[in-house]
């Protein structure tokens, strides 16, 4: 239950956060927490709901976000047998690695889409994206409450 | 983790991703979904917060912010009197104007009603790819994909996607809006294009000898199928001449601050009228 409403409350902040800064997914470092404190299991749940919030608040085709959080899974996947995953040089790592993907995606799916894009504002969000999530993750896993950790099955 | 590992979860989430890509394009079951999900979640969210902020700037105004209201109060008493006046003018012509498309056998334009809607975000998430406002209004209101949404100064843009309580909205200024546009004065024909956040709007296809002049305003032509004609887009700011074109190069300002609005209209055509018809398409 605490869980839960833990996570209601951080989706909700974290809806906030993107109407104050559009292009930035402030949903992404949870899910990174998630996957690393509690599991396979419950991220894929969370990503799930991201997935649609995303979705259904963004403007691009159906699918960017199935693409978004799968690269996410794949990088915090490798990563962690590379370097230490709990570590604030791996989240920033991330950051850096999904501000370039960012970047990289929305060019894509505009070209596949043939629809317009302002780079320089894509660019500027990326940047956002790159400083924001290692700063989120450490706030998320600061927040995290301790009666919670060590439930899951972490990855 | 093993190479093969690697390879199968690449394979397998490219398979998922193209399959759910290609069976959504066909079937469009998966753009409704996150429509009626993320957007109405998302609208569940944001609604309590703009209410709490509506709640305190109405405080503000009505207790604190009472200076200079007597004075504002008689401007705007001077400016009721001179619309009222008018209102009466526009009121005869328009009756005269009826009594003419009678007589030459006119068909009626079709009517449209409004419906007033509540802004409670823009752009956000990282799919924002286009220029959008989020409205507190969906399709449990009536509001439909590609209805034309206004404000009082003019068009604003149309609505891209509609969830059950909320819909998103593309703007005019986005790269990607095309609006059908006549000029007011002289009624040379264009398409009506936005150039990206902050920038001007750039009116194509106008020939070079059509009369356009700095400062005509450009009203919708109707020809799209999705708004009623004469409702005011923008305003012309510079007419050039291209050498390289056979177009002329104009320039056009926006009508309204897409940053600074709060309310807007949801045009839709009356119930029973459901034809498209010449005067009002």
């Amino acid at each position: 239950m605490l869980r839960a409403l833990w996570w209601i409350g951080f989706s909700a902040a974290a809806i906030w956060a993107q109407t104050l800064l559009p292009g930035v997914d402030f949903l992404a470092a949870g899910l990174v927490f998630s996957f690393q404190e509690e599991g396979r299991g419950r991220a894929l749940l969370l990503a799930l709901i991201f997935g649609l919030l995303q979705e259904g608040m963004g403007s691009q085709p159906f699918g960017a976000s199935v693409l978004w959080y799968w690269f996410l899974y794949l990088l915090v996947s490798l990563g962690q047998y590379i370097f230490q995953p709990r570590s604030a040089p791996f989240a920033t790592l991330l950051g850096l690695t999904l501000g370039l993907l960012h970047f990289l995606q929305t060019y894509a799916m505009a070209t596949l889409a043939v629809k317009a894009v302002p780079l320089d504002r894509v660019l500027l969000e990326s940047l956002l994206q790159a400083v924001v999530f290692p700063l989120e993750w450490l706030l998320v896993d600061r927040l995290y409450p301790a009666r919670m950790r060590g439930h899951g099955q972490p990855v | 983790m093993k190479l093969k590992r690697v390879a199968v979860i690449v394979l397998a989430g490219l398979f998922v991703y193209l399959s759910l890509y290609t069976w959504n394009l066909r079937t469009g079951h998966l753009d409704t979904l996150a429509e009626n999900t993320g957007l109405d979640a998302v609208r569940l969210v944001l609604k309590p917060g703009r209410w709490l902020a509506d709640q305190v700037a109405a405080f503000w105004q009505r207790y604190v912010y009472l200076v200079g209201l007597q004075e504002k109060n008689d401007q705007l008493q001077a400016q009721v009197d001179e619309l009222l006046m008018e209102r009466n003018s526009l009121r005869e012509r328009a009756m005269s104007t009826d009594r003419l498309e009678k007589l030459l056998a006119f068909t009626p334009p079709q009517a449209w009603e409004r419906v007033g809607a509540r802004v409670i975000a823009r752009r956000m998430g990282p799919n924002a790819l286009l220029e959008t406002l989020v409205l507190d209004k969906g399709s449990l209101q009536g509001v439909t994909a590609d209805q034309p949404v206004v404000t009082p100064q003019g068009v604003l843009g149309r609505v891209l996607r509609a969830g059950f309580t909320a819909s998103t909205v593309l703007l005019l200024n986005d790269a990607n809006c095309r609006i059908p546009v006549l000029g007011q004065k002289y009624r040379s024909a264009g398409v009506l294009a936005g150039r990206g956040p902050g920038r001007e709007l750039e009116l194509k296809y106008v020939n070079l000898n059509a009369p356009i002049e700095p400062g005509e305003l450009l009203v919708t032509s109707g020809l799209a199928g999705s708004f009623p004609k004469g409702l005011p887009v923008a305003r012309v700011l510079r007419v050039e001449r291209s050498d390289l074109s056979l177009f002329l190069d104009i320039t056009a300002e926006p009508l309204m601050d897409f940053e600074a609005l709060e309310e807007v209209l949801l045009l839709r055509r009356t119930s029973g009228e459901s034809q498209a018809s010449p005067g009002g398409d």
